[in-house]
């Protein structure tokens, strides 16, 4: 740009503090909880107490009577407004409320609506239900041959070419069988000095976002709005549009600060019940989920994964994975998930032979779909945990048979697309050499025995998806960003701030960000996946600069000669006489993208950029009861140039410590189908007691060179090896190997007790 | 829409008077903590609560006794004992307890006889009062008696009180001479309620254990006094292998339950070594003079 700018660049690259900081600490920030309109009605859920039932009869007749209750209603009168009302992002499987059949505990039959939001509690209480109770199926691989069957027939949303084949599918679970064949792994086994298998599971977890969800949907002419929590404003209005048979701009969507995410807040959660609701009765309605409720609406995939490979001479050089993936009573995006992490299933490895089996599974329980690394923590628990037992069975250090193993820079990973900006050795190395690992390690004494252990994961940006961006000067040369990123606590505001004020040479606090608002701000396909800093950052950059041409072509038809004094404020004063007018900048961004074919899973571009993270931790084991103690634990990641180096730190502390959890104790526990510890009385995440007493962040010097200013994403990238690190220490300090979590001290207990004999 | 009452009596008299009655509906609060959780939760809908906050100050007064015990008015809050001098210097055992007894907001709020008469048997307190030889004063509309803490308990969730009886204060006789630990095991987070709760109160003498208190709670349906352990230890020297004697007796005696935080074998394996190490922390921790 030849316009003088008022400061020089080095808004990317500065720990600019988060702008929406100030708001949020002091109680200024807006929040949907928060949001009450004139002639709201209140909701409240009355819920399916069976995991798997056909619905004879529902009688609201008790509720209707209680005075003050509004209306109820049930899944036949959702069919009022939209006769065909199902929804999801993948398959159209999941009724607005019940039809026919309930597929979950806790799955929403019908509700009651009243102004006040007590006597909606109330009289939910009232209604009663009768349900023919079916068997059910609960786990993922009984889920492959069981008699249960949780949807007669398969209904693939139809946006997926590779969901094509399962259309009209009948009585079976699986919701996606995606396969990836690389070579010949038979030949490979055949071959080998060793073959080693082993299974290893994964339970069922939630993200306990401390907003839980909300949606307000507010009926106009001929148009609804609907405030909701979301992390995808864009497909919200899609998709409420397309249930209603209306043009996207009828339907507005509003999003303002949310209370968490981690994936839970994604596709349709509340919004198609409000946006029903206000539709039937023509009233604003509001339905605010307490936490316990939310248990029965999202959740983290349980997993199992069988995993076999050949070692010849050091090097694996065959791989088979089986992976399953318990989706729940909905697939939500669990199809994704089971495709698109599936085929990183062997890990960063550089393996000739592979072939990937990834089944998502229908299951009579809470639906699973996002959370915080899509997959891939599962996955790096099973294949992390199985090199290291590779390693000690034939007693090399499991450091170095990694690096005699890693996928290196320009290799190609098994879908066949080539490793480019992918620092998995530097994140090895990183954390190898922080760790000394190759230092002598005091082991304990007594009781307390210690152990390290160490696991590097990667994972694969979803593709292919768009962002739009527009970035707006207006006549005092301040400046505005309108996207539909949603800044759920990850930091996007700001990193997004600094982008446009990197390019446009302006302070980075000087720049606006206009919160999603679907009549407002362009489409962006959801803030998810990490994908956001690479997607819209590019889109915001793009948007940057076009506005800064434009600035540029301005002061030329001015007359003044590159380089001028002349800043923004001035060209619009000297084009329009007063302080007037604004410039648009727009930016559409859409990487590059070749699907794999659908019976190979190849592609030789199957990702614009990969995410790498790694864990190393020194643990300390009470030999007496089992417990575990993290005395260190040091993260590496690759995340290309970080825009923001003190929000990357804090996106891997956060990420990581929410794995901890994961890894440790956190469980939903079921009796028949029910969540018997939905509370946070029983349900525990880390609390700061639970830190590490040492925790160390390091961002490894890499690029991204399609990336905004050099950067990726970031939000999930610590959470890949928390797991497998923690298990191989253990085994390193006790001699025990869990291949299930979490990792209760009860299980490390009874680990130790039965290696005793 | 079901509303409730809220009283605020102006004496314990008064309190006592509009607690007599045979309807389990109506109830005392103090600090509300656990009570607000079962109302939010549904499981508690009171039709009148009669507030405590009111009653005479003296019911909130903490302070040591002339032969060196202590007296705690049942509406202190846990902060207060926390705090008070006079806890620190006759029972240190309970301000240490108290550090990772819920947070600073809850005990700021929480009262001494809410804590003991709620029943729940993963509360830190009654474990820590009932090893110091701790009682509880009750009145209600038949008068006043003597209840040790040991014995308030009869189950899951329940006290030997009856409607309308109030914990009015909790005496804990002098303590010179006894030596007391209290540890406590979580098994998910740090901050969950306890898988196991043991208390132990030593009296040495010459060099040997004269006289004992072992509880233990979270584990067990209700608090529970080992015997047996305490059996175990009586007249001998204390030491690795009195106390793994002791140890021993309290995983046979106790009747340790299953729950989402760990199988009833567990526990008691848990038991078995927090017997000993708790024996041993009261012995690092001396004997209050
Ligand atoms: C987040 C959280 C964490 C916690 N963590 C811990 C912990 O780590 N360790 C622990 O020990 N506890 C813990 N607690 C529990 C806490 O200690 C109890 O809730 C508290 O002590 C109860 O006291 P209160 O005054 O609030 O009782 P209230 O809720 O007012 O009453 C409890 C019960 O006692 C009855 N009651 C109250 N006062 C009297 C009286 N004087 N006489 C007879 N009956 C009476 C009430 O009717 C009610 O049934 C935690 C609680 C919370 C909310």
């Amino acid at each position: 740009m030849n316009v003088m700018r008022p400061m020089p660049a080095g808004q990317v690259g500065r720990s600019v503090p988060r702008l929406e900081a100030r708001e949020k600490v002091t109680g200024r920030a807006d929040y949907v909880h928060n949001l009450v309109v004139p002639g709201m009605l209140y909701t409240k859920v009355f819920r399916s107490t069976v995991p798997h039932g056909r619905i004879v009869s529902i009688d609201t007749s008790a509720a209707e009577a209680v005075e003050g209750v509004y209306r109820v209603v049930t899944g036949e009168d959702i069919r009022k407004v939209v006769p065909e009302p199902y929804y999801g992002p993948a398959f159209h499987d999941q009724p607005v409320l019940a039809l026919d059949k309930v597929r979950h505990v806790g799955e929403p039959v019908a509700v009651v609506l009243a102004e006040d939001p007590y006597v909606a509690a109330e009289a939910v209480q009232l209604i009663t239900a009768e349900y023919e109770e079916l068997e059910p199926v609960f786990d993922e691989v009984e889920a492959v041959t069981s008699r249960a069957v949780v949807h007669e027939v398969l209904k693939p949303a139809g946006t997926f070419p590779d969901l094509k084949h399962l259309v009209g599918r009948r009585d079976t679970n699986v919701a996606l069988d995606y396969q990836l064949r690389r070579g010949d792994v038979d030949a490979a086994f055949a071959a080998a000095d060793r073959v080693f298998e082993h299974e290893f599971r994964t339970q069922q977890t939630m993200h306990t976002p401390l907003e839980p969800m909300v949606s307000l949907a507010i009926p106009g002419h001929e148009s609804l709005t609907i405030h909701t929590a979301s992390q995808s404003p864009s497909f919200v209005r899609i998709e409420i549009a397309r249930l209603l048979g209306w043009p996207e701009n009828r339907v507005r969507v509003v999003v303002p600060h949310l209370g968490g995410g981690f994936g839970a807040k994604l596709y349709i959660k509340l919004e198609a019940l409000v946006a029903c609701l206000a539709l039937l009765v023509r009233r604003p309605v509001k339905l605010s989920l307490t936490m316990e409720e939310q248990f029965y609406t999202i959740s983290k995939h349980a997993s199992t994964f069988r995993i076999r490979s050949s070692v010849k001479d050091g090097k694996i050089t065959g791989r088979r994975c089986e992976v399953f993936w318990n989706g729940g009573a909905y697939a939500d995006i669990g199809p994704r998930v089971t495709q698109k992490s599936g085929f990183t299933a062997p890990g960063p490895y550089d393996i000739d032979n592979v072939s990937i089996d990834s089944y998502a599974l229908y299951t009579n329980r809470p639906p699973a779909g996002a959370l915080r690394g899509f997959g891939i923590p599962q996955l790096v628990w099973a294949y992390e945990s199985h090199t290291d037992l590779i390693a000690r069975e034939l007693e090399i250090d499991p450091v170095e048979f990694r690096r005699n193993n890693i996928l290196r820079e320009g290799r190609e990973q098994a879908t066949g697309t080539a490793m480019k900006d992918a620092a998995i050795e530097a994140v090895l190395e990183d954390i190898v050499a922080r760790m000394d690992w190759s230092k002598p390690f005091d082991r304990g004494t007594g009781p307390l025995r210690r152990g390290r252990g160490i696991a590097i994961g990667f994972k694969a940006s979803i593709s292919p998806t768009t962002s739009v961006a527009i970035v707006n000067v207006y006549g005092d040369g301040s400046s505005s960003l309108y996207l539909s990123t949603v800044d759920m606590g990850q930091g996007s505001d700001t990193a997004m701030a600094q982008i446009v004020g990197e390019t446009l040479g302006i302070e980075t606090e000087n720049v606006k960000v206009i919160h999603p608002d679907t009549d407002v701000t362009p489409y962006d396909m959801a803030t998810l996946g990490s994908r956001s800093t690479f997607h819209m950052g590019n889109a915001v950059k793009l948007a940057a600069q076009h506005a800064r041409d434009q600035l540029d072509a301005l002061a030329r038809s001015l007359g003044l000669p590159p380089g001028t004094n002349y800043g923004p404020k001035d060209l619009f004063k000297k084009k329009y006489g007063m302080q007037a007018g604004n410039i648009v900048g727009v930016g559409s961004y859409i990487p590059d993208y070749k699907s794999p074919d659908p019976a190979t899973g190849l592609s030789d571009n199957v990702t614009p950029f990969w995410m790498i993270g790694g864990t190393g931790v020194e643990i300390e084991v009470d030999t007496e009861t089992g417990h575990v103690r993290i005395l260190r634990m040091v993260n590496a990641v690759d995340c290309g140039r970080p825009l923001n180096p003190k929000i990357v730190e804090t996106q891997l502390s956060g990420a990581a410590l929410m794995q901890l959890g994961f890894t440790l104790f956190e469980n939903m526990e079921y009796d028949n189908g029910q969540v018997t510890n939905a509370s946070f009385a029983d349900y525990k995440i880390p609390g700061i007691h639970d830190l590490p007493a040492r925790i160390e962040n390091d961002i490894v010097e890499a690029e991204q060179k399609s990336g905004p200013y050099g950067a990726k994403g970031v939000g999930e990238s610590a959470t890949f090896g928390v797991s497998p690190a923690i298990a191989n220490a253990i085994h390193d300090a006790v001699g025990v190997r869990l291949t299930e979590m979490p990792l209760t001290p009860e299980a490390v207990f009874r680990a130790i007790r039965a290696q005793k004999g | 829409m079901r509303g409730f009452e809220l009283v605020h009596p102006a004496s314990l008299g008064e309190a006592i008077k509009l607690l007599d009655t045979d309807d389990p509906t109506v109830r005392p609060f103090s600090g509300g903590t656990a009570l607000m959780l079962m109302m939010k939760a549904g499981v508690f809908q009171p039709s009148r609560l009669v507030d405590l906050g009111g009653i005479e100050p003296e019911h909130a007064a903490v302070e040591a006794t002339g032969d060196g015990g202590l007296k705690l008015g049942a509406m202190a809050t846990l902060a207060q004992v926390e705090r008070s001098a006079d806890v620190m210097r006759v029972a240190p055992v309970i301000p240490r307890a108290m550090k990772r007894l819920a947070n600073v907001r809850v005990r700021n709020v929480a009262r001494i006889g809410g804590n003991l008469a709620h029943g729940d048997p993963h509360m830190d307190l009654p474990p820590v009062l009932s090893s110091l030889g701790g009682e509880v004063a009750v009145t209600g509309p038949a008068g006043e008696r003597r209840i040790a803490i040991e014995s308030l308990f009869s189950g899951y969730y329940e006290t030997v009180l009856s409607q309308g009886e109030l914990i009015r204060q909790v005496i804990l006789p002098p303590q010179r001479g006894w030596a007391s630990a209290y540890m406590k095991c979580t098994t998910r987070s740090a901050d969950d309620w306890p898988a196991l709760g043991v208390a132990v109160s030593l009296k040495l003498t010459d060099g040997a254990v004269q006289d004992s208190r072992i509880m233990v709670s979270a584990a067990t349906e209700k608090l529970t006094r080992l015997a047996a352990a305490e059996a175990a230890l009586e007249g001998a020297q204390p030491g690795e292998a009195a106390f793994a004697r002791a140890a021993d007796a309290a995983a046979t005696e106790a009747e340790t339950i299953d729950d989402a935080r760990g199988s009833a074998e567990y526990k008691t394996e848990l038991l078995r070594v927090y017997v000993k190490r708790a024996l041993a922390e009261a012995v690092r921790n001396g004997a209050v003079q």
